[in-house]
């Protein structure tokens, strides 16, 4: 458990110090994320419908956010602390719905006020060069980006294939990134068609390279025929730029990691009647993701496993197949990648074409017409700590220097250069802080057991028999409902309660209430953020003012209520809808503010952080009558969430008696079936009743 | 702990009648504890009070304050609003942080927002219950821990009396014997041997009767403060 000692003192100096906590500590899938993008809180904006908040939220860290909502390898999934309750949020389908939805304009586009420093070369626009130049455009530079190919975006442009990321969806983050000031030149290839030196004559200050691995790696299968083997990346690149490469009916891949996966299954779109994998490593073993392979299963394609190629089989001077060797290892005891074979064990597997997908090698041909140097393992000279080669002006970021990972490790690399490179142009020494803060550990059982299961949502996709015959994408996206319905099962990780430890009198209240048993209280009240599952009831219960929510800043409620009477037109009379943001996101449907009922509507995450006092105050703030409008509790995600908002608008009423005010002026509905539609429904025919009866203004003042 | 009860609602809106600007002023200790005195029920006092005098067309200001206790001197500086300001304060601390606080602000009316009921403890969620009356002569190591002058409607120390009936006190068939309770404890603890001694009178000096009580604690009282 981790103690944070926040006062009150803390919160009057800086009404924002508890929601910074949770910029303090992450959750796990922000931490895990390579561009730390803040997953809890767009799965919060999502879950409340608020579809342009998420995406601006996503694309602040995470500029390919179509791009990876398509491919990314979700590391921030793989260690959702949901998963020990049921199963992780399927963050990255999330990501993709809101990417897709609105297309490059659904999201803003925070473009600098000057882009005057200097003007800078990306050398490369696959994701690590865009992102790097997005990240300069951002802090005032002029980026101009020099693409090979006859559009930008790299790999996932040219060489993913179009079932699994449709060229619409790059277009959508390229266009996204060049609106804030990147330029943008296509089929430029820097050391053939100018040179980096040039480029610094062309007035460029500082150089990125960002080249990728962009070629094929290749091994000699001695007596193959040149017709009969294909490189997997110039195979998929063919696909991509609308080639169509000529293969045979019996294709064998050799590879196993997902570029492999890749080229058998576009081998079988374009009508390869059968298509073999083989691979060094088992099924475990293979580097392709696991869906990949079942996905690759389904449409009939068939692995040979610990298998290597040792020399092809030829008839008539066509490839006819080949000999395979048995595979003994293929890493040494140090886990480094070492096959070795048994020569005595050979098969033969029969094709007519081979394609060779055993991984990328960089081009080094933008060194043609600099003083940039290779080091003594032919490796671009880098040093990671300043993201610079041996000439300081020229950077280097992405596959080039970095292990082969994924596109948002790319972005990633991109971004980190960036900021060395506007370090380096503003002068100062270059010095990147890659410290991060701590992150919220695991959940522990017995909260985990607590906690109410939600089913993932799952994804349609198209048949195996279907898919195999078009290069449609395979899955669908998630209709808007399940896409709620899913951003809802998020936790909040780390967005929960924080104890002000000069306030609490240790009186043990959220101790009693907690649904989650989270709170101990030792000095005084101590809740741990491992464990709070962020419902806010202890906040609203605590009789000290003692407990703030690290997600919703103090007094939010009654400034959010202030503004919606405040923005309230006509003479009816004053109502004010306080509405679980997650079941009935319907005042801020696609992010629009105003309510349509004439009612002043607060969406909130959950209703189990209202309080009496909330109630109370919207009155002050100039509410005739308000409407609570919640899940019944078999709905609502907390445990005796409704329970308690029940008491304690029971409470309120009580108040309100107690100086004369009608209890009628608090009304609660608990919806069965909380659609938006029900929501509606109910809010317009209680408004419509309030209208009709004698609902009078509080006192003759206003 | 200190147990207090928030006053009647037309009790306290009748005090503050010729105020009109009003500090709402909190506990941080026992009252808070027991949920009746804390900020947050100085804010929802606070509301309905800025309510009710909207409701009558009055004019009226209300703040609010709270400190971490009342009835300690050091913590007056830790208030963000000087009472001083004010035509009156309304204290929701209990009977010693009114007394205490109208002590060092002479001028300035300290209404009590509380009846200060009962030193009680927690006994389930939300429900507090009296266990100490204050006598100042504790008998509770033979009766079981259980106090005959808080529970015994006739604070008899040698009970029970002539109206006990079935475990129920002559004044109401509402109210428990208290030396039934106490019979019922000892024996199921195999102390009722307890009951056999005669208990010699209390020294009711001890007792309010005997005036202002003090608690000194030699090794830190200074000088001047004794005089």
């Amino acid at each position: 458990m981790r103690q944070v000692n926040l006062t009150s003192k803390d919160i009057t100096e800086n009404p924002s110090a508890a929601t910074e906590l949770t910029d303090r500590e992450w959750a796990p899938c922000r931490y895990n994320c390579p561009v730390h993008a803040d997953v809890r809180l767009y799965l919060e904006h999502i879950a409340q419908g608020r579809w342009r908040e998420s995406i601006d939220t996503i694309r602040r860290h995470l500029p390919f956010a179509g791009v990876c909502g398509r491919v990314c390898h979700h590391p921030c999934e793989a260690n959702c602390r949901r998963k020990d309750v049921d199963s992780a949020v399927a963050i990255r389908e999330l990501k993709r719905f809101v990417a897709e939805l609105q297309g490059a304009s659904g999201a803003t586009v925070h473009r600098a006020a000057r882009q005057d420093k200097a003007r800078v070369a990306i050398v490369g626009g696959g994701p690590a060069g865009m992102s790097g130049s997005l990240e300069l455009a951002k802090l005032g530079y002029r980026p101009t980006v020099f693409e090979r190919s006859p559009r930008a975006g790299g790999i996932p442009a040219t060489a993913i294939p179009e079932y699994r990321l449709p060229r619409g969806v790059i277009q959508i983050d390229v266009d996204w990134i060049c609106a804030h000031g990147v330029d943008l030149v296509t089929g430029t290839a820097i050391g053939r068609d100018k040179s980096v030196d040039q480029l610094r004559k062309e007035g460029f200050q500082a150089v990125l390279i960002a080249t990728g691995l962009s070629s094929g790696k290749d091994i000699p299968i001695p007596g193959a025929p040149p017709d009969g083997v294909l490189g997997a990346l110039e195979f998929l690149t063919d696909l991509g730029m609308g080639r169509r490469p000529r293969i045979g009916q019996d294709v064998l891949v050799i590879g196993g990691g997902n570029v492999a996966v890749d080229a058998a299954r576009s081998a079988v779109r374009i009508g390869a009647g059968r298509v073999r994998m083989m691979c060094l490593e088992t099924r475990e073993e293979m580097p392709a993701f696991e869906w990949e392979q079942r996905e690759a299963e389904e449409e009939g394609i068939s692995f040979i496993h610990r298998r290597g190629p040792a020399e092809a089989i030829t008839a008539n001077g066509r490839m006819a197949g080949i000999k395979a060797r048995r595979v003994t290892r293929v890493f040494d005891e140090n886990k480094r990648f070492d096959p070795q074979y048994d020569d005595s064990d050979l098969i033969e597997a029969a094709c007519d074409t081979l394609i060779i997908a055993i991984g990328q090698s960089p081009d080094y041909g933008f060194l043609n017409g600099s003083a940039l140097r290779l080091d003594a393992r032919g490796r671009l000279e880098y040093g990671p700590a300043t993201c610079q080669t041996n000439v300081p002006d020229v950077f280097a970021c992405g596959e080039i220097v970095t292990p082969p990972g994924s596109v948002v490790e790319a972005c990633a690399s991109g971004q980190r250069a960036a900021r060395a490179m506007d370090m380096y142009l503003s002068g100062g020494h270059i010095v990147l802080d890659d410290s991060l803060p701590p992150f919220i550990g695991q959940i522990p059982t017995a909260t985990a057991e607590k906690v109410r299961k939600v089913i993932r949502q799952p994804v349609a996709a198209q048949p195996p028999e279907v898919r195999r015959a078009n290069s449609q994408e395979v899955d669908h996206t998630y209709v808007e409902s399940a896409a709620l319905r899913e951003a809802r099962r998020c936790m909040s990780c780390g967005a929960g309660a924080e104890v002000l430890v000069d306030k609490c009198a240790a009186c043990l209240t959220c101790l009693r209430v907690c649904p989650f048993d989270i709170p101990v209280v030792t000095d005084v009240a101590r809740i741990d953020s491992d464990r709070c599952q962020s419902c806010g009831i202890c906040i609203a219960e605590c009789p000290a003012n003692a407990i703030v929510s690290r997600s919703l800043e103090a007094g939010w409620i009654a400034r959010r209520t202030a503004a919606a009477l405040e923005a309230l037109r006509g003479a009816g009379p004053r109502i004010v809808v306080y509405l679980c943001g997650h079941t009935a996101s319907a005042a801020q449907w696609r992010g629009e503010e105003q309510s349509s009922d004439g009612t002043a509507e607060v969406c909130l995450p959950s209703l189990s952080a209202l309080s009496a006092l909330d109630l109370l105050k919207a009155f002050e703030n100039g509410a005739d009558t308000v409407l609570v409008v919640t899940p019944q509790d078999s709905v609502e995600r907390y445990p005796q969430a409704v329970k308690r908002l029940r008491k304690r608008l029971a409470q309120a009423r009580k108040m309100l008696k107690e100086i004369g005010l009608k209890r009628t002026r608090i009304q609660l509905f608990e919806l069965t079936r909380p659609s938006r539609t029900a929501v509606r429904e109910t809010i317009a025919a209680a408004a419509d009743q309030l209208r009709a009866g004698p609902i009078k203004p509080i006192g003759a003042t206003r | 702990m200190i147990v207090g009860e928030r006053k009647p609602m037309d009790e306290i809106l009748a005090m503050l009648e010729p105020h009109r600007r009003v500090l709402v002023l909190g506990c941080g200790g026992c009252v808070t504890v027991c949920l009746s005195g804390g900020e947050k029920q100085a804010d929802e006092l606070a509301s309905q009070l800025r309510l009710a005098a909207r409701k009558k067309g009055r004019q009226l200001t209300v703040d609010v304050d709270c400190i971490t206790r009342q009835c300690d001197r050091e913590f007056v500086a830790n208030l963000k609003c000087n009472p001083s300001d004010y035509d009156a304060v309304l204290s929701i601390a209990c009977g010693a942080g009114v007394g205490f606080m109208s002590e060092l602000y002479p001028q300035t009316p300290f209404l009590p927002g509380l009846n200060t009921t009962f030193y009680g403890a927690c006994t389930a969620n939300g429900i507090w219950q009296e266990y100490c009356y204050g006598c100042g002569d504790c008998v509770l190591a033979w009766t079981g821990g259980i106090c005959p002058i808080a529970r015994c409607s006739k604070g008899l120390i040698n009970g029970a009396c002539g109206g006990t009936n079935k475990g129920k006190c002559e004044v109401s068939s509402e109210m428990d014997c208290a030396w039934h309770l106490i019979y019922e404890r000892l024996e199921a603890a195999g102390r009722l041997d307890e009951l056999r001694k005669i208990r010699p009178p209390r020294d009711w000096r001890l007792d309010r009767s005997g005036g202002l009580r003090r608690l000194v604690h030699e090794e830190l009282v200074d000088e001047e403060a004794r005089k």
